[in-house]
């Protein structure tokens, strides 16, 4: 974790400090073909990339307790409501410089950690006393759970500060401060990539890695999937169940919360009806590279973000939800359990 | 197919309680008129029942059961409403109603056959999500998201209905649905449904077809959620518009049926009352009896330190959101919902042992292999 | 079982009775009463809440009692928890409510022109006089804008009962057209809409306008309201190079997000957008700096005059709302005013206090003198007053242009 964190702040300030050097494009007419294609390609990227950071936390906890986490999209609004709480309440956004580089850092694992805790606490108090209860059960507490979330960030947004615009109508939209602004960080052509389109890379790809090695060789990892594979054998090996599980919401939710902060960054948005879309899209990001599969959480997410922004593109953005569900529609008829996931074994 | 039991005298009793609201009503203080709330639990009642098929008896989770109603909706406003040149009468267009909602149902199982579990309830989920946007994009002929209205009263033996009558009707049908939907899960296919929920591969080997069953589910969930849909587009005389069968009703439904007590239609019934009873009456009643706070003045912060600035702090805030009670609906729905799985998971009123199902998974989770049960 | 079953019922059903019955006063006497119904759960809050503040500043203004008949005012909600938004549902309940309590005169509602279409007809057969502070639809009154059967279809008495006290969208699609065309010098627009009733009606207005007066369409999509963004139609827009972009849309309906992807996807042309942004939540939304004119400038028209243009009446009103709510209105606020004021003077002139007379008053209202100016109901229910304003955004808040008055249905 703190290996990531590192590289995070060197990509960033990397990132931060050339972008001057790059002359503010002009607009000049129109763009070529291929200039678009490759624009909505950018685009595509980084949405994607952040959908299947949310989508990762999906998985994750649907990978070890088979639960569909409704309430996971509105945890990741809740802490778009914290990050910019604290980035209102310490004027981050002035910090400018190494220190507003320090500044995002300190939000974005604020943020995680923030999120991370949340689902810890979600779980310990709304699913742990239902895990010999129907999955259905489970189901109807995560749903209940994310109308909890939705109605505390409303609250939120009520809170009297300048962030939220003295929080006089607290259901409306808010803007989040630009801590990285959108001019471009290379140009190739009028293929613009932007500031905020390298932050998302700089953030979401050393995340996924660390995921990676922490599942893969940790022991905590492995306690994981062995929990996974089999909670029962799991807990008489000696691995303490409980613990494994809080472990996982605890990391799916602090990835949510990483993507929370580079979401709000890209958008400049945070509404507490946010979470809705979020989460819907980490979904079917999920479900499409195959639900509890890690590799297929990030490809699903990816490819959600490409469809989406070829859709807008070179369909019409009114047709985009349909374009998408239908591409996961087919592709659940033709491999049932995603492009990544494991064949359901039937039962012998 | 096990004979028809009686009725239970208190069941009737409930029956005529209900039946009596809209008589006794006028005679009561405005405050306590319930009848036209109560319409909104008899609909959601068979949209419950509907999807109590598919969900509770055959175990498919389904997260798009607003998509046939609003399917249903749109084909009975259609049919009846007169800017288009079809304009049946309330009965046939009902009739047609359910038969589309029919088709849409096997079009949608068909192909989806394989499709098994949480990746089942995806499916159903962007089948949802695909309707509404095409009943949005097909501004030509569903008219977007104006909505499809004046549509006619309903009518019983040439006769048009008033509010009274209309509300004796939609009870009508509830208790003809109930009715259906419990004989239903005595008859052939009904046991064909519960043994595919508990078992796919051991039904099949006991020649049951899974795919027929699971496709006439399938058809049956659709034409009943049509027929809530006919019903609700019929009382309110207008389709609604297509956002009015998004995502949201599907999870309403989703919980009636799982508060209730799933596969119990009985439990679905009581669902009903206590879910939407909640939405439609108690927290409307509880918001009218306390009313609207004027929102906050110009924060006095700025000029206040120490602890009178978070004194300010909190009572700006308090006046802002906190003390509007509209502002605690989504919160106490949730916590509801919460609550209750903690304390009554198997739901109110659960199957009787009849049918009930083994426990599911004694372990802390399913294992993998049973991955495939929803 | 089923002792429980109807046990739990029994107990429902009587808390409802009770949480109802507590706080029942006796509404005997000389007692009348107004309604109104808008949308107070989610979205669009803020504007309601500044409109019934001005319902009830009216009431106030009368010392909350008309020719010796107290007025009593009850805030209805039309939007249900689970939609965030108005609700079908809930509407028809309210106006089914409305319809049943003796006592009430007058409905004040609704904000969404959908909404009315549901609670127009029930309240014209009951013969409840409905007054609008916020539909612009224009099909709901002028004959001939809408589907064949409109507005036929909302008088099934065959009798007019439902005003407006705002002016209607087919006036104000074409003031901002001409607008863009004329002060802002665009001869290509891209159009933009949210697929709403509002929203796109407006921008069909105002593509019908900008092909009768010559500026090309490169663009017109309808967008999900929903997105987290829009950049990928940004590169569209940008492909299409437009002088101007116009949405059709609310701030509810990610108006500010459009302009926010529009700046940060490097097209800085003059943003154009109808009075469903005209908010403070807008500029709040959408971020001081997104909104400057050097980032090409965001112009938004409204029905009517801003707070700080307002003359006589208007002004005093606002001064008022200020020293009394601590902030300058909402745009929306002085309709809310001016409808409870305009009902409220309908209840002063009719002789009987019915529903009919009531009904029959404010049907006859002429040169009415009130917060907006002085006008009076058209034959259709519509307001006579077309006066629109320009307004652009400088320093973080809204500045006003220049007023229009909107020639009648120019764009049909």
């Amino acid at each position: 974790m703190v290996r990531a964190v590192a590289a995070v702040e060197m990509l960033a300030t990397c990132a931060l400090s050339r972008a001057d050097s790059v002359a503010a494009f002009a607009h000049d007419g129109a763009l070529s073909s291929w200039e678009v294609f490759g624009q909505q390609l950018v685009t595509g990227l980084s949405n994607g990339m952040i959908i299947a950071l949310i989508a990762i936390g999906y998985t994750m906890v649907y990978g070890i307790i088979e639960l569909i986490n409704f309430a996971h999209g509105d945890l990741c609004m809740l802490g778009a409501f914290f990050a910019l709480t604290v980035v209102g309440a310490l004027g981050v956004d002035q910090w400018g410089g190494a220190g507003g580089t320090a500044g995002l850092v300190m939000v974005l694992v604020g943020t995680a950690a923030f999120c991370g805790s949340l689902n810890w606490s979600i779980n310990w108090l709304a699913y742990r006393p239902l895990r010999k209860a129907s999955k259905l059960s489970l189901l109807v507490s995560a749903i209940g759970a994310s109308f909890i979330l939705v109605n505390l960030g409303l609250f939120w947004g009520g809170l009297p500060m300048d962030v939220f615009a003295g929080g006089t109508s607290s259901a409306a939209p808010k803007a989040f401060p630009a801590l990285v602004s959108s001019d471009p960080a290379a140009q190739i052509g009028d293929v613009i990539y932007s500031r905020t389109d390298f932050l998302v890379l700089c953030v979401t790809l050393p995340l996924m890695v660390a995921l990676t090695y922490l599942v893969r060789y940790t022991k905590l990892g492995k306690a994981m999937r062995a929990v996974a594979q089999n909670p029962t054998a799991a807990a008489l090996m000696g691995i303490d169940v409980e613990r494994v599980i809080g472990a996982t919401f605890f990391i799916g939710g602090a990835l949510g919360g990483f993507a929370t902060v580079v979401y709000s960054l890209y958008n400049q948005t945070v509404s507490f009806q946010m979470g809705y879309r979020m989460g819907m899209d980490a979904f079917i990001a999920a479900v499409l590279g195959g639900i509890g599969n890690l590799p297929g959480a990030v490809l699903g997410g990816l490819l959600i973000g490409l469809i989406r922004s070829m859709s807008d593109g070179y369909i019409e953005a009114r047709w985009t939800n349909t374009v998408v569900f239908g591409i996961l529609i087919l592709i659940l008829v033709f491999r049932p359990s995603g492009l990544l996931g494991a064949k359901l074994r039937e039962k012998v | 197919m096990g004979a028809p039991r009686k009725m239970p005298w208190k069941m009737a009793l409930a029956l005529v309680a209900l039946a009596m609201i809209p008589v006794v009503e006028p005679s009561l203080p405005q405050r306590l008129a319930i009848s036209e709330p109560m319409t909104d639990v008899f609909v959601y009642a068979i949209l419950g029942m509907a999807l109590n098929v598919i969900t509770g008896f055959t175990g498919l989770l389904n997260l798009g059961v607003a998509a046939f109603a609003a399917i249903g909706a749109y084909v009975f406003a259609i049919s009846t409403c007169e800017i288009y040149p079809f304009q049946l009468g309330f009965w046939p267009a009902l009739a047609l109603t359910m038969a589309v909602g029919a088709l849409a149902g096997f079009a949608l199982g068909a192909p989806t056959l394989r499709v098994r579990g949480d990746y089942l309830a995806i499916v159903t989920l962007g089948f949802g999500e695909i309707v509404k946007d095409v009943l949005v994009n097909l501004d030509s002929i569903t008219k977007g998201t104006q909505g499809i209205n004046p549509l006619p009263p309903p009518t019983v033996f040439g006769a048009e209905l008033g509010s009274r009558g209309q509300y004796w009707l939609l009870l009508a049908f509830v208790v003809v649905v109930f009715a259906g939907a419990r004989s239903l899960e005595r008859s052939r296919v009904g046991r064909a449904w519960l043994s595919i929920r508990e078992d796919e591969l051991a039904s099949r080997a006991m020649g049951i077809r899974p795919d027929h069953a699971k496709m006439l589910a399938f058809a049956t969930c659709a034409s009943l959620a049509a027929l809530a849909g006919a019903l609700t587009a019929s009382r309110l005389s207008s389709s609604g518009e297509p956002s009015n069968y998004d995502f949201q009703v599907s999870v309403l439904a989703l919980c009636i049926v799982i508060v209730g007590g799933i596969g119990s239609v009985r439990g679905v019934l009581l669902g009903a009352i206590v879910m939407v009873g909640m939405n439609s009456i108690v927290l409307v009643k509880l918001t009218e009896m306390i009313g609207n706070t004027d929102s906050a003045g110009a924060s006095r912060l700025a000029e206040t330190h120490g602890m009178e600035r978070v004194w300010v702090f909190i009572t700006t805030w308090a006046q802002n959101v906190l003390l509007s009670p509209t502002n605690w609906k989504f919160l106490l729905f949730g916590l509801a919902l919460v609550l209750m799985m903690m304390f009554r998971p198997q739901g109110i009123l659960p199957p009787r042992a009849e049918h009930e199902a083994p426990p599911e998974d004694e372990g802390t989770g399913p294992a993998p292999a049973k991955g495939a049960a929803p | 079982m089923i002792r429980r079953t109807a046990s739990i019922v029994a107990a429902l059903i009587g808390a409802a009775f009770l949480l109802a019955a507590a706080p029942a006063q006796d509404s005997a006497g000389k007692t009348l009463k107004i309604v109104s119904s808008l949308p107070r759960t989610g979205s669009a809050n803020a504007q309601t809440t500044s409109m019934v503040n001005g319902i009830k500043m009216a009431i106030e203004e009368r010392g909350g009692a008309v020719d010796g008949f107290t007025i009593e005012y009850d805030d209805m909600d039309d939007a249900s928890p689970q939609k965030g938004n108005w609700d079908p549902a809930v509407e028809s309940s309210n106006a089914k409510k409305a319809i049943a309590d003796e006592t009430v005169i007058g409905y004040i509602g609704t904000y969404n022109s959908g909404a009315a279409k549901v609670s127009m007809p029930l309240l014209n057969k009951a013969g409840l006089v409905m007054v609008s502070p916020g539909n612009t639809y224009p099909g709901l009154t002028k004959p001939g804008t809408g589907e064949p059967n409109e507005p036929a279809v909302y008088r099934p008495s065959g009798k007019i009962g439902y005003f407006r006290v705002v002016p209607t969208d087919d006036i104000q699609g074409a003031v901002a057209c001409e607008y863009c065309r004329n002060d802002l010098n665009a001869k290509k627009v891209f159009i933009l809409h949210d697929r709403e009733l509002y929203g796109k009606g407006i921008a069909d207005v105002f593509k019908k306008t900008a092909g009768a007066t010559g500026v090309e369409v490169v663009g017109f999509e309808g967008i999900d309201p929903k997105a987290s963004n829009y950049r990928s139609l940004v590169t569209k827009i940008r492909a299409a190079a437009p002088d101007a972009v116009f949405f059709g849309g609310t701030t509810q309906t990610n108006a500010a997000q459009v302009l926010k992807d529009l700046r940060a996807g490097g097209c800085k042309v003059p943003f154009m957008s109808p009075d469903g942004t005209f908010e403070k939540a807008f500029i709040e939304a959408a971020g001081k700096d997104n909104v400057t004119k050097e980032q090409g400038g965001v112009f938004i028209t409204f029905g009517g005059l801003p707070s700080d243009q307002l003359t006589g009446l208007g002004a005093e009103f606002v001064k008022k709302y200020k020293a009394k709510h601590g902030v300058v209105p909402e745009a929306y606020a002085v309709y809310g005013y001016e409808a409870g004021r305009v009902l409220l003077d309908a209840i002063d002139r009719a002789d009987k206090k019915d529903r009919a007379s009531v009904l029959a008053a404010v049907a006859a209202t002429k040169d009415f003198t009130g917060a907006l100016g002085t006008w009076s109901f058209d034959e259709n229910g519509d307001t006579t007053n077309k006066t629109m304003s320009v307004n652009t955004i400088k320093d973080g808040d809204f500045s006003f242009l220049k007023a229009v008055v909107g020639g009648a249905a120019k764009a049909k």
